[in-house]
């Protein structure tokens, strides 16, 4: 067991508690099935079920960001960073564990879909609602936001027919025209030519300059030494490391790069000298008050 | 190969965090049931646009466009008139069989219509849902309004046959009796589209039964023969006789007609299905909040 360093206070009231979330999915496997194939007969047929596997997705997290934080997310394809991001941003719920925010968190991602029978600009008024603003401050952002998608006459196109690169445009265009408390980034930088890109980045340092913290998924390890005053580095679900940018940018880039020469077991000792010194949070609730929205 | 996750030490150290959580909420709380009304009230915008968005486009691959509206619910009693009218002869002891069968069709359509889309619409809406965060309730609402606005065209055109064709009726101030009639018929239907919903987000399969279920429904609400000739059996005569949809019908035809007015009975059974299908349905659908849209 761990050592228990002296119970800390955190002042003040912090934007984003993840307090011991973990994240199971049950899914159907075929790698079974594939096995069964050669028997025959009807009753074997029927009997034959579905296998599930359980996929830990996230084990056992504990998170505390405070205002004015960037936190930075790195780790491999599957460690653990977009689950971490749909359980903060309410998209998944966790099997276990609860995730507290101070307002409502927005996603900025290419995953929020819209509705391909509507034309672009109806979409544009249609998110706004659906984010909760009215009218009249959807018509005083309109012009910004089709600017920012950089989508000029083809807005008065249904969304059926863009690009796949348009309507992520259009997405991340909605999104970014709210001005969040606490902000989700899941590699929205990353779509859209060069042009979109900068005018995205730019519109980024905006809402980060505005937002009281952010999140930031990114494969781009120098967006994220660029952005961020913390970064966690997750691997197959585990926090492995939890603290300076450089640090963990560079513990993370000496690790993929044993893996890719494939040197396995050089890159897991890397891995374990960053866990064995990682200091893992636990959340204590200091007030008995009533809290909000609890269950 | 990559490493094994077992070889993964633990933490250095657990550090303790007192947290003060009076001032966060949980993501994705489900809110308290007042808020939650209030909630929906503030987005009756976002409602009003889908609906009406949704209507305008519906239609716009087809040909003759919103023709369509009038033209479905015309070709489909034309297709009763033939069968029962022309070919069994269920006709018979019923004044005005026409306007009896469009009436029963017409006001059939519209609930028929309003429940099974509103049954599908948080299903048919998981990209939404998963994007935005809203109350769910407004889908259902939105979906039952959008099926009101397309039975507007349906209703003026009832309304034409009744008045063209022979016999024609002439137009009395009973005509006025129909709006509460619609009304009350608006508020079931939603009801019954807020349980459904709510069903099928859970267990999809039921979509598979609900046209079954509308069919059986249609056969029991007396549309294209008389009930108090055909029906011999008094259970199920009494059964037909609360059936709100029967009600609804009945109640347009007294008005539009045979101008009598609607016995108080009816009134009184309509008014207590919608009343109770609604007050059912918000809060069975509100103890649903947090699971919809997540798989």
């Amino acid at each position: 067991m761990a050592a228990v360093e002296a119970l800390v206070r955190v002042e003040g009231h912090p934007c984003v508690v993840v307090d011991r979330v973990e994240m199971r999915f049950k899914v159907p496997s075929t790698e079974a099935l594939a096995a069964d194939v050669q028997k025959r007969g009807l009753a074997r047929r029927l009997k034959r079920r579905p296998h599930t596997v359980t996929v830990r997705a996230l084990n056992e997290l504990s998170l505390v960001v405070e205002r004015g934080e960037s936190v930075g997310i790195i780790g491999r394809n599957g460690s653990g960073k977009s689950t971490l991001m749909k359980l903060i941003s309410g998209q998944l719920r966790a099997t276990s564990g609860s995730v507290l925010a101070s307002s409502t968190p927005v996603m900025l991602g290419v995953n929020a879909a819209l509705v391909p029978d509507l034309s672009g600009d109806q979409n544009v008024v249609l998110g706004c609602l659906a984010m909760g603003l009215a009218r009249p401050e959807i018509d005083s952002r309109f012009d910004k936001i089709v600017e920012l998608s950089g989508l000029e006459k083809a807005i008065y196109l249904p969304m059926k027919s863009y690009s796949s690169g348009m309507s992520s445009r259009l997405r991340f265009a909605i999104a970014a025209s709210l001005d969040p408390e606490i902000l989700l980034v899941d590699e929205a930088l990353n779509t859209g030519d060069a042009q979109f890109s900068d005018r995205s980045k730019q519109r980024m340092d905006e809402l980060r300059a505005q937002a009281g913290c952010v999140l930031l998924v990114s494969h781009s390890l120098g967006t994220i030494t660029d952005m961020c005053t913390r970064t966690l580095w997750l691997d197959k679900g585990d926090l492995i490391m939890d603290g300076d940018p450089e640090e963990a940018v560079k513990a993370y880039k000496d690790f993929t790069s044993h893996l890719s020469k494939g040197n396995n077991i050089s890159a897991a000792r890397i891995r374990s000298e960053a866990r064995a010194n990682l200091v893992a949070t636990e959340i204590r609730e200091r007030t008995s008050g009533r809290r909000k929205g609890a269950l | 190969m990559s490493p094994k996750k077992t070889t993964l030490p633990e933490p250095a150290a657990v550090q303790p965090l007192a947290v003060n959580t009076r001032k966060l909420s949980r993501v994705g709380a489900r809110p308290g049931f007042l808020d939650y009304l209030v909630q929906l009230w503030d987005y009756r915008h976002f409602v009003f646009y889908d609906a009406r968005a949704r209507v305008l486009n519906g239609t716009r691959r087809d040909r003759l466009g919103s023709a369509w509206l009038i033209l479905n619910p015309i070709l489909n009693g034309l297709t009763y008139y033939v069968i029962f009218g022309l070919l069994l002869h269920t006709n018979r002891g019923i004044e005005n069989f026409l306007g009896y069968l469009v009436v029963g069709i017409f006001m059939f359509q519209l609930s028929a219509g309003a429940i099974t889309s509103g049954a599908r619409s948080v299903h048919n809406s998981k990209s939404v849902v998963q994007a935005f965060n809203f109350p769910r309730a407004t889908l259902v609402i939105g979906a039952n309004l959008r099926e009101l606005l397309m039975g507007v065209p349906m209703i003026l055109a009832m309304l034409l046959i009744i008045i063209v064709l022979p016999p024609a009726e002439s137009i009395t101030w009973r005509w006025i009796l129909i709006l509460p009639a619609i009304a009350l018929q608006f508020v079931f239907n939603l009801g019954v589209g807020l349980i459904l919903a709510r069903i099928v987000s859970r267990v999809h399969d039921v979509t598979h039964l609900i046209p079954f279920g509308m069919r059986a429904w249609m056969y029991g609400s007396a549309i294209f023969y008389s009930y108090d000739r055909f029906i011999t059996h008094p259970q199920i005569l009494a059964l037909v006789k609360i059936n709100p949809l029967f009600n609804v019908i009945d109640i347009v035809r007294n008005c539009l007609l045979y101008d009598t007015l609607p016995a108080w009975r009816s009134w009184g059974i309509l008014s207590a299905w919608a009343l109770g299908a609604l007050a059912i349905g918000i809060v069975f659908f509100w103890r649903g909040e947090e699971t919809y849209g997540r798989s």
